[in-house]
């Protein structure tokens, strides 16, 4: 009972926090109902007994990518007019009705594919006991330093790529003065 | 699943009987009724007894730094001005809440209540004693990383929705710090992982002993520098002096919570004197040996050998010793911390930078490795068991 | 109530939240909230049936990938947007049109 009820809010916290990013019309206010919604995905990733990877979820979210976004809005909010000096829009529209109808003709066409996809699942429920939630931090470990082992390295290498290439393109490059 | 404190009380005769007693009356099986009633009690306990302590912890700063500066120091509330934090929070709590016109309102709003989760949360991994935390987690220190960082969150929002340039400033200032010093911070945890070999706090604490030499911080060279690399960390993580860039008095009024009035300042002042506990507690958990106490008195084992008394009621007082023994090291590094602030001068920015990223992470990094080494090397052994080792082989030799 | 259904229905409203904030917007940085978004849907996806079809933790795994390829890519393309946003002054995304044609 316990259970369902957190699988509930996860699920309410998830999906209210998914439609509330679709539906802002302020940036930063978007930005932390995605926060909300990934620590919903956190609290259904512990419904599954899926133990380290919510508290990866937990770690590398709300404390690296959240705070990058909104230090990123915040670099680029701009001050002043909103007019640059190419007279172009600064901060870009959240989206406007011809957008949307744009989006949601697509959200139809895809939701479409994918109901069509996941009904046979739907309608061929294994109704198997579910087996006992398991501690996975052990066996995570083992199969990552095992039978991953490759995909751990190349993944740590594009880690590596990613900090040096993230250093050297925001870098703030010296002005040639004339 | 997790050891919790359900599963302690669950040990006594009396529970047992409630649950059958309750099971009877109401006809379906109580046990996860009783035992959520009883983690409800304890939560209230735990957070209560934090609030309290966070809120003693501003009296203890006040009554240290006026000692520190041969001053008296809070005298007028209650004995020795001990009662001082309560006439505050009712201060607090009276004046008026504003909101600047030009605020997020939304994001105003929610900002010391992210912090105030943030550190609340934490709460449920903190060891106080084998039998007194509120819930083992397998992934108990990684959980308590992640939920800690949502701190920064809260400290970027409240600069930013402020619209005030100085509260601007200092959210980006703690927002940086504390992602940031997260790094190093998290390179010495992992380091203590390896040698625990488990991310439960019950593992991590459970690798260690009660007398000093069994401690981690004193199992190899390296965790002795990490225990300070973590303790650097932590305060700049917490935003306290000498990384009090975040709230620099002298050039940024008071930083992120300039614009912030009545108890919602409360609630980022209380947010942080508690995470300066919890991060004093992990320090202590991770290298000070936690909870345990000398001669495994915890246990109660020799109570029960020596004295003759009940079980229950030795294993209830080795509790009330894992207690003590975990508060006094615990308010002993928060002693340091506010000792620490009133001694030394505030960092500039780009030493505080210079520090975490020059020297604080290859140092973590350098720790990882050499803990590794280690670990490979003397087979896990601490470097008193080798001396002990080595001079027992010399002695037998002769 | 927990089954996989209703994590699939879950992971899948996700999504088209992700694709639905991706296709509307006009805002470099919110389009990558909808990346976020569609990233998790996958790895939601990929937890649920390692729970409820086999029980072995290769999907566990491939999740912790997908986590850390959306940090990396979080990471490189908002120092894409502060980069162009130095360089015009905007992130409409429009605006980055300068290799078209």
């Amino acid at each position: 009972m316990f259970s369902n009820t957190l699988f509930m809010l996860s699920a309410a916290l998830t999906l209210g926090g998914a439609f509330a990013v679709v539906y802002s019309q302020n940036l930063m206010h978007a930005c932390i109902y995605l926060l909300a919604s990934l620590f919903g995905v956190a609290g259904l990733y512990a419904c599954i007994g899926a133990d380290f990877l919510a508290a990866t979820q937990l770690v590398v979210y709300a404390g690296g990518v959240v705070i990058l976004m909104l230090f990123a809005i915040m670099l680029t909010g701009g001050t002043g007019n909103k007019i640059n000096r190419y007279g172009l829009e600064k901060v870009a529209a959240m989206g406007n009705k011809k957008t949307y109808f744009t989006a949601g003709f697509a959200a139809v066409v895809t939701s479409l594919i994918i109901l069509k996809i996941i009904a046979s699942v739907l309608r061929a429920q294994p109704s198997k006991e579910l087996a006992a939630n398991q501690v996975t931090v052990e066996k995570l470990g083992t199969l990552l330093a095992t039978d991953h082992i490759l995909a751990f390295e190349i993944s740590s290498v594009m880690l590596l790529g990613a900090l040096v290439g993230a250093a050297i393109i925001s870098r703030p490059r010296k002005e040639k003065h004339d | 699943m997790n050891s919790t404190i359900f599963s302690y009380f669950s040990q006594s005769k009396e529970l047992s009987t409630i649950i059958s007693g309750l099971s009877k009356s109401l006809g379906f099986d109580a046990t996860s009724l009783v035992a959520f009633i009883v983690f409800a009690i304890a939560c209230l306990v735990v957070v209560g007894a934090l609030a309290t302590i966070g809120g003693l912890g501003t009296y203890a700063e006040r009554k240290i730094s006026a000692d520190l500066q041969a001053r008296q120091g809070p005298n007028r509330v209650g004995p020795y001005g001990i009662l001082q934090f309560l006439a505050d929070g009712v201060k607090m709590i009276l004046k008026e809440d504003i909101i600047p016109a030009n605020a997020d309102r939304f994001t105003f709003i929610l900002a010391p209540f992210l912090c105030m989760i943030g550190v609340f949360a934490t709460l449920a991994v903190v060891p106080f004693s084998s039998g007194f935390t509120l819930t083992d987690l397998n992934v108990g220190i990684f959980y308590l990383v992640g939920m800690a960082s949502l701190v920064g969150v809260g400290v970027f929002l409240g600069g930013y929705s402020s619209n005030s340039k100085w509260s601007m400033l200092g959210g980006m200032r703690g927002a940086s710090q504390i992602i940031s010093y997260e790094i190093p911070a998290t390179i010495t945890i992992i380091s203590i992982v390896l040698l625990a070999g488990g991310l439960s706090m019950g593992t991590l604490i459970g690798g260690q002993g009660g007398m000093p030499q069994e401690w981690y911080m004193f199992h190899n060279p390296f965790a002795f520098i990490g225990f300070f690399v973590y303790f650097i960390s932590a305060l700049a993580e917490t935003n306290r002096a000498p990384f009090d860039l975040p709230e620099a008095e002298s050039e940024l009024v008071s930083g992120y919570h300039t614009e912030y009035s009545g108890m919602r300042f409360g609630l980022f002042a209380l947010a942080e004197y508690i995470e300066v506990f919890v991060v004093c507690g992990v320090a202590t958990a991770l290298f000070l040996g936690g909870y345990k106490v000398p001669f495994e008195l915890g246990t109660g084992a020799i109570l029960v050998e020596k004295l003759g008394l009940d079980i229950m009621l030795a294993k209830n007082i080795g509790q009330v010793l894992e207690l003590g023994s975990f508060f006094t090291k615990t308010f002993a590094l928060y002693y340091v911390v506010i000792w620490v602030r009133w001694t030394l001068p505030r960092l500039r920015v780009d030493q505080l930078m210079t520090l975490c990223w020059k020297y604080l992470t290859p140092i973590a990094i350098f720790n990882l490795l050499g803990c590794a080494v280690w670990m490979y090397a003397f087979n896990g052994k601490s470097i008193y068991s080798l001396i002990f080792e080595t001079a027992s082989t010399v002695a037998g030799h002769h | 109530m927990i089954n996989l259904g209703s994590y699939l229905i879950i992971s899948f409203a996700l999504f088209i939240c992700g694709i639905l904030v991706m296709v509307a917007r006009k805002n470099i940085i919110a389009i990558l909230l909808g990346i976020e978004l569609i990233l998790n849907a996958s790895a939601l996806n990929f937890v649920a049936y390692t729970k409820f079809m086999n029980n072995n933790l290769d999907g566990h795994i491939m999740s912790l990938f997908i986590i850390v390829t959306a940090a990396a890519e979080a990471a490189v393309g908002l120092g894409i947007v502060i980069r162009f946003f130095q360089l015009r002054e905007s992130i409409h995304i429009d605006d980055a049109a300068t290799l078209q044609n």
